[in-house]
């Protein structure tokens, strides 16, 4: 299986999945909520950088975190620095255009947030087997189906990287010239994205019969052959995360009141 | 039409997975060869070094004097068609004529020869019905004649098909067949990577088997096929009539012609004694 997993022998990897899961929604419900912008960014690097190296995966997780996140950060800076509509506090001029301190915040308040999701959800991926990701949700009482979304969901970018990879040769076998200017990189989307695409929506539909044909969505008790311990102590753990995030909308929906 | 040079080509996967090591071998024009071994025996790793898709990690590959190294895939796929396996990673275009341009407008040739060459294709393919039809709507077999003509209409002197049977009828590897025959005749080369073992006894000149990321066996057919104990090692089977002929005691046959002579020189000399 395409799959983000790196297997390791790690206090991080013997977590529950759902623990996990639950730990990561925490933190981003705890940088989302926090009254500073910088938050997030804090969290990022005083947590779930000392965990990747708990879960010995430093190399993965900062490596493709930073990847996920730099397409978004300079559009937002772009974007945001140049035409945040409401900045009055001038930092440069280029032209006829004006970089505006507040648009600047914004996208950095804004980048910091998709850096602390993207990294708590992928340190989950990189220390969790797809399979134990799905028998623990299942176990829970996640319906199938919805679990196998929920894993499938999780496992697509992985998943699609290694299909376009296929795709770009088999056009670049074609002639098709892949590297250069900005002009021939974005003349190369067209062949690329249309089989990425179509093949994602055939894989889905074959996916889905061969998942009917194997029985998956008989209604019976299914086996599992994983086997998935679930401590006292991170039973707990997940209950307070559950409550600490109930707490924190609840807290923030009544200071939006007042 | 130019020939192909293999030198001491070592491979090794950025995960640490050696594919290849120290292959050499030279293919002259008009050649057909075909690649066959296991799976993992380093085939597809082979292949692609063969039109710059992966780069060796030792040795290197000239195509005519153009090292690999030194091109981009784009550039090379003027010398060397390469068609895949699994249609749905190519295909995007509405119309299968379209599709069928796409390489040759990328490698720039004149609107009427590109045209031509789209022709000329869709007829060798048996597609020409299917024209202005989207590819999605044809059924699997035929799209996967589509990759196959999309490739031809390059033009290029050098052809790799990987696993072109795969999922063909009788008639489909009948066509697949006899384009690979009039290629050869032709001038140009083929390189087939496939399991199946009679189409390539019956559409391939020179065999290459590879086990381990090694050249195991090269040479004719009949050269091969009298070394089952070194197939044996890399999973590779004979030919159904070459495996009766070894049960019957006969020589090694793997064409009906030739099992049918082998038999009646048998009837003749019974007859004899």
């Amino acid at each position: 299986m395409i799959s983000l997993y790196q297997p390791r022998d790690s206090p991080i990897h013997r977590l529950h999945p759902l623990t996990k899961l639950t730990l990561s929604f925490g933190l981003i419900a705890v940088a989302l909520g926090a009254p500073v912008d910088w938050a997030p960014l804090l969290l990022y690097v005083a947590v779930l950088v000392p965990l990747s190296y708990v879960a010995q995966v430093p190399g993965p997780f900062l490596s493709t975190s930073w990847r996920l996140l730099l397409p978004f950060a300079i559009s937002l800076f772009l974007i945001q620095s140049f035409f945040f509509p409401e900045g009055t506090q001038i930092l440069a001029r280029l032209g006829p255009l004006t970089v505006k301190a507040e648009g600047v915040r914004f996208a950095f308040a804004s980048t910091v947030r998709i850096l602390l999701i993207t990294g708590a959800l992928l340190l989950t991926l990189l220390t969790t087997h797809p399979g134990l990701l799905m028998t623990g949700l299942v176990q829970k009482g996640f319906p199938p189906p919805l679990a196998y979304v929920v894993v499938t969901t999780l496992q697509i970018v992985p998943q699609m990287r290694e299909r376009a990879r296929t795709i770009i040769d088999a056009q670049r076998a074609r002639g098709l010239e892949t590297q250069g200017s900005l002009l021939v990189r974005m003349r190369a989307l067209g062949p690329l994205v249309g089989p990425l695409v179509l093949g994602a929506l055939l894989d889905v539909e074959e996916r889905t019969l061969a998942l009917e044909a194997r029985a998956f969505s008989a209604t019976s008790a299914k086996t599992s052959l994983y086997d998935l311990r679930d401590p006292a102590a991170e039973r707990i753990a997940r209950w307070a995360v559950v409550l600490g995030i109930a707490g924190l909308i609840a807290w923030r929906l009544l200071e939006a009141l007042q | 039409m130019i020939p192909l040079h293999v030198e001491q080509v070592a491979y090794t996967y950025p995960n640490g997975v050696v594919a290849l090591q120290n292959i050499s071998f030279s293919i002259a024009p008009g050649e057909s060869i075909a690649l066959i071994g296991q799976n993992g025996a380093g085939k597809t790793t082979l292949a692609r070094q063969l039109n710059g898709l992966l780069q060796p990690t030792q040795g290197r590959v000239l195509i005519g004097d153009l090292d690999t190294r030194q091109h981009t895939v784009a550039k090379l796929a003027a010398q060397v068609g390469y068609v895949f396996q699994h249609p749905e990673h190519q295909i995007f275009k509405r119309t299968v004529r379209d599709e069928l341009a796409f390489g040759p407008r990328n490698l720039g040739y004149p609107a009427d020869r590109a045209t031509a060459l789209v022709t000329q294709a869709l007829r060798l393919t048996e597609l020409t019905e299917f024209a202005e039809d989207h590819p999605h709507d044809l059924l699997p077999a035929l799209r996967k004649r589509v990759t196959l003509a999309s490739v031809l209409a390059m033009d290029t002197p050098i052809l790799v098909l990987d696993e072109p049977t795969t999922g063909q009828d009788a008639r489909g590897i009948q066509v697949i067949g006899a384009i690979i025959d009039n290629l050869r005749a032709a001038g140009r080369t083929v390189i087939t990577i496939s399991h199946d073992i009679d189409f390539c006894a019956d559409h391939c000149h020179r065999l290459i088997v590879l086990g381990g990321g090694r050249v195991l066996l090269d040479g004719p057919a009949e050269e091969v096929f009298g070394r089952p104990e070194v197939l044996e090692q890399t999973a590779v089977e004979l030919p159904q009539l070459a495996r009766l002929t070894a049960r019957l005691g006969l020589p090694l046959a793997w064409q009906p012609e030739a099992l049918l002579d082998a038999l009646e020189a048998r009837q003749h000399q019974q007859g004899q004694q």
